[in-house]
């Protein structure tokens, strides 16, 4: 059998509801090839990232749309555009989105897209607040934290061939199955290293943008005032460190950024007049 | 006057919220540690959270108001104390109707996790997405009015 019409007997054998779990990966191991696996391994490009990026944003934008306020949208993006502008990846199409969501979370989506909810914003009290989120999301994309996990998920999960072409977008199905396990991935969560690192890199992010850097701190600590057992940061914290772990890490290895730059402006009177409308 | 006329139009502004301290804390009259000392506030004092300044916060207590290290407290008063599930997700979703035209029905969550799992694409969305993107110059824009200028500041090792 050719491997072309492997793949195809592969996907249809393969329920829709059982996502990525293939029937048998003894035989989907005899199968891959070298080149499968050097299609599937290989650095994904930045162009192939930016479409692999647009695919996740969209499903992500099924589960939640855009809040219908565009004053505040432009706000966040102009936020969101300066402090990218800070960071290794300044040139990557920038994009920043409120969800209409009352839970309490942020996604950083490959290639430069980034969500907050609703909810997380009505919690926050300056811009460097939200400037410390953002950053922290900028670093998931900087470092492509989450394209490597998608890669590495597709790569554990699907044969080498499929993944290549999921990765490639040159099968259809292959890349709806490989798109969907991106998007699940925001309910599974990345390793806790991944998201120690992004509030790290993101107080440096802050700094170089101006904002007094206890913006994420004191995101965390409001996050560590509420009941983990509410709905609205049940996801957030089943995929996050513990907040209370996050600012000891911090306080322990970022002092002396955070002292440096604590004086920068948070602009308070700024962030409750442009999103006033949001609450 | 225009700070008093901001705080009643925002309460956000002046808000105090609940809060304890996780540790023995020297009540600070200014947010410096060479500030001279207010009070020693014992170990799970209740205080009233008022404002943020760089690494400290206001505070006021019983033994009198000052600042402390903002990362000596606790929000929320005692873990016993926190308020449960604020009922937020279900008050949001009945008073919602979808800005999208995406179909508005009871059981509607937000985003959660079967959200995410059941997540179809939705083109429409991301191209008001594209559509409120800002540019890098008119961001630059943006921070020079809120008076923010970039730093070289480099990652620690």
């Amino acid at each position: 059998m050719s491997r072309a019409l492997w793949l195809v007997a592969l996907l249809s054998a393969a329920p829709a509801q059982a996502q990525f779990k293939l029937p048998d990966l003894n035989i989907n191991k005899l199968l891959d090839t070298a080149k499968g696996v050097v299609k599937a391994t290989h650095e994904i490009n930045e162009t192939e990232e930016i479409a692999i990026g647009r695919d996740v944003a969209a499903r992500l934008l099924g589960a939640a749309p855009l809040m219908n306020d565009m004053r505040v949208q432009r706000y966040v993006n102009h936020v969101g555009r300066w402090l990218a502008s800070q960071s290794e990846r300044p040139d990557l199409p920038w994009r920043f989105g409120v969800m209409e969501a009352p839970q309490l979370n942020a996604f950083a989506v490959p290639g430069g897209t980034i969500f907050i909810t609703r909810g997380l914003l009505e919690k926050m009290h300056s811009e460097a607040e939200l400037a410390g989120v953002l950053s922290h999301e900028i670093v998931h994309v900087v470092r492509k934290h989450h394209l490597k996990a998608i890669q590495k998920g597709a790569l554990t999960q699907l044969s080498a061939d499929a993944a290549g072409a999921a990765l490639n977008n040159v099968n259809a199905e292959a890349r709806n199955k490989l798109i969907a396990f991106g998007t699940e991935m925001y309910s599974r969560g990345l390793d806790k290293g991944d998201e120690f690192e992004a509030d790290r890199l993101g107080v440096v992010i802050a700094a170089r943008g101006g904002y007094d850097t206890y913006g994420l701190p004191a995101v965390l600590q409001t996050l560590q005032g509420m009941n983990a057992q509410d709905s609205a940061v049940a996801l957030m914290f089943k995929t996050h460190p513990a907040p209370g772990e996050r600012l000891d890490t911090l306080a322990a290895k970022m002092q002396p950024v955070l002292e440096s730059y604590s004086s920068q402006p948070q602009l308070r009177e700024r962030f409750a007049l442009e999103t006033r409308t949001a609450r | 006057m225009r700070l008093l006329f901001l705080a009643l139009l925002f309460p956000l502004l002046g808000h105090a919220e609940p809060a304890s301290v996780i540790r023995a804390t020297e009540l600070k009259s200014a947010p410096a540690t060479d500030a001279s000392t207010v009070a020693r506030l014992p170990e799970n004092t209740a205080v009233e959270a008022l404002e943020r300044q760089g690494g400290w916060t206001r505070i006021k207590a019983s033994a009198g108001e000052g600042w402390v290290k903002m990362l000596s407290l606790r929000y929320g008063g005692p873990a016993s104390a926190k308020k449960g599930d604020t009922g937020l997700a279900q008050v949001f979703n009945v008073a919602r109707t979808g800005s999208s035209g995406t179909q508005v029905t009871t059981g509607v969550r937000g985003l959660d996790e079967e959200k995410l799992a059941n997540a179809q694409p939705n083109p429409a969305e991301l191209e008001k997405l594209n559509k409120v993107a800002v540019e890098r110059n008119a961001a630059a824009g943006f921070a020079a009015k809120g008076k923010l200028s970039a730093h070289q500041v480099d990652y620690p090792k």
